[in-house]
C-alpha cells in the first residue's frame, strides 16, 4: 500500500542503525558524511551525516505497525502487525544464521481476524510480544504471543480449514495461541509494557486506559479517558506515562492514575507521534499531521523546598528539522537529543539535534555559570593581575574588593577612601577629596569658629549645597586688576573676589584659608605629587608667571623629568601682552598640538581676551576643579553662575563624580549620584557618600534609601555579614533615623515585664540588639533574677544556670583562654552570654553554648526533645565569608 | 453488562431494484469517499427483493427523495451490549445468541420492535427513537445504560417512572408464524481494513451495482427453496467495515484483504417471512434467537426492509428445511433442537426448524 504513513525505528543496539517503514521495511545506517566521493546510495542526512540503505524487505503487506525485538541476538528481528491481525516476525539485512531461522517467518494468527493497531515487546522477558488489535464483538483485543512457543496443538487443524488463503505457510510456522488473552469485547489502540514491573502492561483501549496484570488476568485497572492513544512511558520517570487524544497530550502518573496530571495545550490537528526523549528527562515531543515542525514539552519538575505540591513547569518550544511535512520520527537511543525525521512523502531523511535551552546563573560573586546539555561552563572573571588587564574590572567585583578594604569606613581622613577604592578611579578621587573639602570646611566652621570665615548662620548649609549654590548667594563682589608678580607691567585682566568666591576656592582646594588667596601651600603639594603642569598653570593663574616657569623647570630638571617641560617653560618666558605679537600668533595654534591639558590651557589664558576664557573652560579634560576655580576667579558676576549650571547640567547628565563639587549633596546632587548609579551600579560609593556629608533631607530621598538597602543585599548575598553591621553601625551614626527600633524583647515568664529594664542605664529607651543580651553592669548583684519581680531567669539548657550568669568554661582547647577572659568584666556583654532560643521548640540558653552544641547535633540539647532546630534556619549553617 | 445507547440517530431506508441508478452517485460516495460526507453510519444490504440502506442523519442527506427510495418513518437509535470482558461467558456461541435472553426477549415482551443488524464487529439493536423510554425500563435492571453523547458516556437513570407501565401495543397475542427459507448457498462474514477499500473498489461496485443473478426471483417460485439467494451486505459504521456475501462473491475479492476468523466458518442463512415482514410486528427475532440460544448456537441476524435473515453456522446446521407438520406432531425425540412455532392466526402451517449436532 503506497499511501501507509511512514514510521521510524532505532534499533536497539545500532546506534547507527535505523529501519523506515511505510509500504516496505528498509533498513539504514547512519554515518559522517564521506569526504568528497559520494558513494551512490547514499543519502544525506545533515551537513555531517548520511545513510546508507543497507537492506530491503518487502515480504510483508499491509504493515500496521512494527516492533524490534530487543534482544541482541539476532539483532535485526522485527515484529510486523498487519491489517489482518496476524503478527509476523522478519528480519532484515541478516544472514539466515541459525537462531534467526527459527523466528524469521513465524506468525501469530488471532481467531478473528481484524486490523493490528500496535505491537510491543516485553522489555524484560523479550520472548513476549504483545499485540494490541481491533475489536471483534467478544474477542480478546490484547493478545501477548511467546514467540518461543513451538507450534500450536491446533495449528493442524486450523491449517485444514485455509480454504479461502492462499497463502501457503509451513504450518510450524503459525501459532494461533497467544499466551494471554486481554481486554475482552474492546478494541486496542495502543500498548506499552511498564518499566516498574514487567509483568504489567498499559493499553489505551476504547475509550479508556487499563493497566493488565499478567499475573491476574480477570483483573485490571483502568480509567475512562478518550486520551487512549500512543501510550509511552517516560524512560526516565517510570510511573509517568504520556497518551494522547486528537489535538491533545495528557501525562498521567500511574501512582495517582484517576485523572491526568497534566493536559499539554490542544493543538488544531490531531497528533500522530508523542515520543519521551531517551537521553534527557522529562522532554516529550510531539507530531501533528500535515506539519513540518515538532513540538517539545520541557516539564522539569523543581522541588520547592516547602515540599507542596507544585505543577511542573513547562516549556514549550518548537523545532523544524526540515522544509517538508514530517511523516514521522524517532529519537536516538543514546545521541543526545538527536532524532531521525522523515518526511511524510518521498521518504526524504534528516537527522537533527535539538539544541539544548542555555540556563545561565550569575553568582553573587561575579562568577558566571551557564549550562547547556549535559555540560556546565563556569565563567569567572580574569584576575590577572599583573597583565594590567585591558577589561576593567566588573563593578560588583570592585565593590567587593572595597568593601573588604574597609571603603567608606574612614571618616578622620576622608580624601583616604580613594585610596582604600584602589586610588585609580579619577572620579572617586576627587569625589572623595570633595567630601573631605566640605567636612573640612564645614568642621572649621563648627568647632573652630574660625573668626575670618564666620559667615552668617545660614550658611552652614550652604557648604553642603556646592559651589553652584554658594556663587548664586554671592554678592560684593570686588574686581581687581592686579600686576604679575614679579614684575610691574599691569595686566589687563580683571581678576573677581568675594567671601563667596573665597569660600567656593577653598572648597576647589586652592586655598585653605580666606581671604587671602595664598596658593603656595597647594603648590608645594602638588610639586610633591609631581603634578608639574597642573601646577604651574595654577601659578600661572594666581598671576605669577616666574613660579610657573620656575615650576616647569623643576619637573624639567627632576628624575625621571620631562624635558619638554623646560621647552614649555622657554615659550612662557616669551609672553607679550602685544595683541599682534608673533608670539600669540603662534602660541594660540600651537597650543592645541600640547598633550598635556594643564599646558595647553595655559597659553589658552594667555592668548585670549579677558573675560573670554573659553579654551580653559570647556578643555573637558582638565579637571572640573580647577576650571571651577578659575572660573571663580576670572568670570564676573553675570558670566560665573552661567558657566556653573552649563557645567553642572553637563555633570548631571553624564554622571560624572566630580560634578558633587558644583551640586554639593543636595537634591541636585542625588540627581548626579543617580546618574552616576545608572551608568555604573556603584551603590556603594553613593551609600557611603550619600551618607558622609549629608542632612537629613537628602537620606530621606527614596533613591538613596534604596541604594543603602540595596547595598546591604549586596553584603548579605556576598555574606559580608560583618561588612554590613559595620556599614548598620555607620549608619545609624551618620543617620540616627535610620536606627531599627527594638523589635524583639526577653520577657519574663513570671511578670511578663521586659528583662531589659534595668539591665541599662536607660530602662525605657531600646537599645538595638543589647535587648538580647544582659548588657546590665556587671555590678550589679541579681543579673540573674527578673528585674521586675526578682524572680530567677530560665535556665541554659546545657549549662543549667540561670540565664545572666555568664558562660563559664566551654569544652575544648580554648578553655584556659576563656577563663583569662572571664575576668575582665566586659565579657558579660558578650555575644557568648546573650539569650538565644529556638521558635519552634522554644528551648534555649546562651548563646556561645548553643553554638557549640549545635556544631556537633542536629537536634534540640533538650533531652526528648526532637526539634532539629538549627535546620530550620535556612543560613544557619552558612558562615560568613568576611572574617573579622 | 452494559447497553450503550450510541450516538447515531439513523433512518431506515429501502431502494428498489430498478431505481438504484439514481443513488449510485450517493452510495459511492458514502461508500468510499468517507472523508467528503459526515455519515458515521452506513449500511447496505442487497436482497434479491431490493436494497436496504440504514444510515445516520447526516448520510440520509445525501440521498435525493424519489419514487424508488422508501423511507420508514421513524428514527432509530441503535443500541449496543457492551460484556465488558468481566463476565466469562460459558457460551461459545456468538451473535444474537448472547443477547437473546437479555435484551430481545424482554423488548419483544414489551412490544417494542427491533430491527437486528449484526456485523463482523458487533451486533446493533435500532429501536425506534419513540420506544426508547420502554426499552431503557425494561432493560435497567439488567444493564448500566450510558448513552452516548459526543464521545463521551452518560449514564442513564430511570427518569421516566411513568412509562414503565406504558406497553406498547395490544395485550400479547400469539406472534404469527412466518415461513422460513433456507437456501443453499453459504456465507462468510468479514471485514477489511478501510485501508485497503480504494483497491477493491472496482470490485465491490461490480458485486453490489451490477449482480444480475439468474436465480433472483425467488419470490415468484417458492419452491425454489433451496436454491441459492443474492444477500450482500456492506456496512461501514465508525471506521469499521463489516461484509456479509456468499462463497461465489467471496471468491471476486483478493483473499489475502479479507478478515474473517481464523477457522473460517461459513454460515446458512434462514430468512424468515413469506410477504414482507413491515415495521411493526414485535417478536420475531425473539422467536428466532430463544431457541438458539437454549441450544447455545451462534447466529448472526440481519433484518432489511423486507424480509429477516438469520446466519446459524454452517457445521451446526447439517439440515435445516421447513417440515409442515401437524401441530401436536412433534418428535423431539429426534431432534437436537426443536422450534416449535405456535399456529398461524390465519393456519396450519408449522414450520419446523432444527439443528443437528455435527
Amino acid at each position: 500500500m503506497s499511501g501507509s504513513k511512514p514510521d521510524i525505528l532505532w534499533s536497539p543496539h545500532h546506534p547507527d542503525r535505523y529501519v523506515i517503514c511505510d509500504s516496505e521495511l528498509g533498513l539504514y545506517r547512519i554515518g559522517p558524511v564521506g569526504g568528497t566521493e559520494t558513494k551512490p546510495g547514499t543519502l544525506p542526512l545533515s551537513e555531517e551525516t548520511a545513510a546508507t540503505l543497507l537492506a530491503i524487505n518487502s515480504d510483508t503487506p499491509y504493515m500496521k505497525c512494527v516492533a524490534w525485538y530487543p534482544k541482541h541476538e539476532p539483532e535485526c528481528l522485527l515484529a510486523v502487525g498487519q491489517a489482518n491481525g496476524r503478527v509476523v516476525l522478519t528480519s532484515l539485512g541478516q544472514s539466515h544464521n541459525s537462531t534467526c531461522k527459527e523466528l524469521v517467518g513465524k506468525e501469530f494468527v488471532p481467531k478473528h481476524a481484524r486490523q493490528c493497531n500496535t505491537l510491543a515487546w516485553n522489555p524484560v522477558d523479550n520472548n513476549l510480544l504483545a499485540a494490541g488489535l481491533d475489536k471483534h464483538r467478544a474477542d480478546f483485543s490484547v493478545l501477548i504471543w511467546d514467540i518461543s512457543s513451538k507450534f500450536a496443538p491446533e495449528t493442524s487443524v486450523a491449517a485444514e480449514k485455509i480454504r479461502i488463503s492462499t497463502v501457503d505457510l509451513d504450518s510450524s510456522m503459525v501459532v494461533t495461541k497467544p499466551l494471554y488473552e486481554l481486554g475482552q469485547n474492546d478494541a486496542c489502540l495502543s500498548l506499552c509494557w511498564l518499566f516498574r514491573d514487567p509483568k504489567l502492561l498499559l493499553a489505551g483501549m476504547h475509550r479508556n486506559l487499563a493497566i493488565f496484570d499478567l499475573r491476574n488476568t480477570s483483573q485490571k485497572m483502568f480509567v475512562n479517558t478518550k486520551a487512549i492513544q500512543g501510550v509511552t512511558v517516560d524512560p526516565h520517570f517510570h510511573d509517568r506515562v504520556a497518551s494522547f487524544f486528537e489535538g491533545q497530550v495528557a501525562i498521567w502518573d500511574l501512582r495517582k492514575f484517576e485523572k491526568p496530571v497534566l493536559t499539554l495545550t490542544e493543538q488544531s490537528k490531531p497528533l500522530t507521534k508523542v515520543a519521551w526523549c531517551p537521553t534527557r528527562t522529562g522532554l516529550l515531543a510531539t507530531l501533528t499531521r500535515d506539519s513540518n515542525v515538532i513540538r517539545l514539552y520541557d516539564m522539569q519538575h523543581t522541588p520547592t523546598p516547602i515540599g507542596d505540591e507544585t505543577e511542573p513547569t513547562i516549556i514549550e518550544r518548537s523545532v523544524q528539522p526540515c522544509e517538508s511535512q514530517i511523516g514521522s520520527f524517532a529519537w536516538h537511543p543514546s545521541s543526545q537529543n538527536r532524532m531521525v525525521v522523515v518526511s511524510a512523502t518521498n521518504r526524504v531523511m534528516t537527522d537533527f539535534t535539538v539544541f539544548e535551552r542555555i540556563s545561565l546563573a550569575w553568582s553573587s560573586t561575579t562568577s558566571l555559570m551557564w549550562a547547556c546539555g549535559r555540560h556546565l561552563y563556569d565563567c569567572a572573571e580574569d584576575s590577572a593581575e599583573g597583565a594590567e588587564s585591558t577589561v576593567e574590572k566588573d563593578i560588583a567585583t570592585k565593590m567587593r574588593e572595597r568593601a573588604q578594604s574597609r571603603y567608606g569606613h574612614d571618616t578622620l581622613q576622608v580624601w583616604r577612601n580613594h585610596l582604600l577604592a584602589g586610588g585609580n578611579d579619577p572620579q572617586l578621587k576627587s569625589l572623595w577629596y570633595d567630601l573631605s573639602y566640605i567636612l573640612y570646611v564645614s568642621h572649621m566652621k563648627q568647632c573652630a569658629e574660625d573668626m575670618e570665615l564666620k559667615l552668617q548662620g545660614n550658611k552652614q548649609s550652604l557648604v553642603y549645597s556646592g559651589i553652584k549654590n554658594i556663587i548664586r548667594t554671592s554678592s560684593g563682589t570686588t574686581e581687581s586688576r592686579r600686576c604679575w608678580i614679579g614684575s610691574d607691567r599691569q595686566t589687563d585682566v580683571p581678576r573677581f573676589s568675594s567671601e563667596e568666591r573665597c569660600l567656593a576656592l577653598r572648597l576647589c582646594g586652592w586655598i585653605s584659608r580666606g581671604p587671602d588667596i595664598d596658593v603656595e601651600t597647594f603648590l608645594r603639594s602638588l610639586e610633591q605629587e609631581r603634578e608639574w603642569e597642573r601646577a604651574a598653570a595654577i601659578a600661572l593663574f594666581n598671576l605669577d608667571i616666574r613660579r610657573a616657569i620656575q615650576i616647569l623647570n623643576k619637573g624639567a630638571t627632576m628624575e625621571k623629568g620631562d624635558l619638554n617641560l623646560n621647552v614649555v617653560a622657554m615659550a612662557l618666558s616669551g609672553y607679550t601682552d602685544e595683541k599682534s605679537s608673533l608670539w600669540r600668533e603662534m602660541c594660540s595654534s600651537l597650543r592645541l598640538q600640547l598633550k598635556n591639558p594643564y599646558l595647553c590651557i595655559m597659553f589658552a589664558f594667555l592668548t585670549s581676551e579677558p573675560g573670554a576664557y573659553d579654551g580653559v573652560l570647556y578643555e573637558s579634560s582638565v579637571a572640573v576643579r580647577d576650571r571651577v576655580a578659575f572660573a571663580c576667579m576670572f568670570l564676573s558676576d553675570a558670566q560665573l553662575p552661567h558657566y556653573i549650571d552649563k557645567l553642572t547640567n553637563e555633570m548631571k547628565e553624564a554622571g560624572n563624580l566630580e560634578g558633587i563639587l558644583l551640586t554639593g549633596l543636595t537634591k541636585d546632587g542625588v540627581d548626579l549620584m543617580e546618574s552616576f548609579v545608572d551608568r555604573t551600579g556603584d551603590v556603594q560609593t553613593a551609600s557611603f557618600c550619600t551618607l558622609k556629608g549629608s542632612p537629613g533631607e537628602v537620606l530621606k530621598d527614596p533613591r538613596v534609601q534604596c541604594w543603602i538597602e540595596n547595598y546591604r543585599n549586596l553584603l548579605d548575598a556576598w555574606r559580608f555579614w560583618h561588612k554590613r553591621a559595620e556599614f548598620d553601625i555607620l549608619r545609624g551614626k551618620l543617620d540616627p533615623s535610620s536606627k531599627p527600633l527594638a523589635q524583639v524583647f526577653v520577657s519574663c515568664n513570671f511578670c511578663g515585664k521586659s528583662i531589659s529594664y534595668s539591665c541599662s542605664a536607660m530602662p525605657h529607651q531600646g537599645r538595638g540588639f543589647s535587648q538580647y543580651g544582659v548588657s546590665g553592669s556587671p555590678t550589679k548583684s541579681k543579673v540573674t533574677s527578673c528585674p521586675g519581680c526578682r524572680k530567677p531567669l530560665p535556665r541554659c539548657a546545657l549549662c543549667l544556670m540561670n540565664m545572666g550568669t555568664p558562660v563559664s568554661s566551654c569544652s575544648g582547647p580554648g578553655k584556659s583562654d576563656e577563663k583569662v577572659d572571664l575576668t575582665r568584666e566586659n565579657k558579660l556583654s558578650q555575644f557568648n552570654n546573650w539569650f538565644t532560643w529556638c521558635h519552634n521548640c522554644r528551648h534555649g540558653g546562651h548563646a556561645g553554648h548553643m553554638l557549640s552544641w549545635f556544631r556537633d547535633h542536629t537536634e534540640c540539647p533538650v533531652s526528648a526533645c526532637t526539634c532539629k532546630c538549627m535546620q530550620l534556619d535556612t543560613t544557619g549553617n552558612l558562615v560568613p565569608a568576611d572574617s573579622s | 453488562m452494559d447497553l450503550h445507547i450510541l450516538d447515531h440517530r439513523l433512518r431506515v431506508t429501502c431502494i428498489s431494484k430498478n431505481g438504484l441508478a439514481n443513488f449510485t452517485h450517493a452510495l459511492i460516495k458514502l461508500i468510499f469517499l468517507r472523508n467528503r460526507t459526515r455519515c458515521k453510519f452506513f449500511s447496505l444490504t442487497e436482497t434479491p427483493e431490493n436494497y436496504t440502506v440504514v444510515l445516520d442523519e447526516e448520510g440520509f442527506k445525501e440521498l435525493q427523495p424519489s419514487e424508488h427510495l422508501q423511507v420508514e418513518s421513524s428514527t432509530w437509535l441503535p443500541l449496543n451490549v457492551v460484556s465488558n470482558g468481566n463476565i466469562s461467558s460459558s457460551s461459545q456461541a456468538v451473535g444474537v445468541t448472547k443477547i437473546a435472553k437479555s435484551v430481545i426477549a424482554p423488548l419483544a415482551q414489551q412490544h417494542v420492535s427491533v430491527f437486528m443488524l449484526s456485523t463482523y464487529q458487533t451486533d446493533f439493536i435500532l429501536v425506534r427513537e419513540k420506544d426508547l423510554s420502554v426499552v431503557i425500563s425494561t432493560l435497567e435492571e439488567e444493564f448500566n445504560i450510558y448513552r452516548e453523547v459526543e464521545g463521551e458516556s452518560v449514564p442513564v437513570g430511570c427518569q421516566n417512572v411513568s412509562n414503565v407501565l406504558q406497553k406498547n401495543g395490544k395485550e400479547a397475542l400469539h406472534p404469527t408464524v412466518h415461513p422460513v427459507l433456507i437456501p443453499q448457498n453459504q456465507f462468510g462474514v468479514m471485514s477489511l481494513d478501510p485501508d485497503t477499500l480504494p483497491s477493491i473498489a472496482t470490485t465491490l461496485i461490480d458485486v453490489l451495482f451490477y449482480s444480475n443473478s439468474p436465480k433472483v426471483d425467488s419470490q415468484s417460485s417458492p419452491n425454489q427453496d433451496l436454491d441459492c439467494i443474492k444477500f450482500f451486505s456492506f456496512s461501514l459504521i465508525d471506521g469499521y467495515i463489516s461484509l456479509v456475501m456468499d462463497t461465489e462473491a467471496q471468491r471476486q475479492f483478493p483473499a489475502d484483504l479479507l478478515f474473517t476468523s481464523s477457522s473460517r466458518e461459513l454460515w446458512r442463512m434462514v430468512r424468515i417471512g413469506g410477504q414482507p415482514l413491515g415495521f411493526d410486528e414485535c417478536g420475531i427475532v425473539a422467536q428466532i434467537s430463544q431457541p438458539l440460544a437454549d441450544g447455545d448456537i451462534s447466529a448472526y441476524y440481519i433484518s432489511t426492509f423486507s424480509f429477516d435473515h438469520a446466519l446459524v453456522t454452517h457445521t451446526r446446521c447439517h439440515r435445516a428445511s421447513s417440515v409442515p407438520l401437524q401441530q401436536n406432531a412433534t418428535e423431539p425425540s429426534l431432534l437436537d433442537e426443536l422450534v416449535k412455532f405456535p399456529p398461524t392466526a390465519k393456519g396450519s402451517r408449522v414450520f419446523l426448524f432444527y439443528s443437528l449436532c455435527s
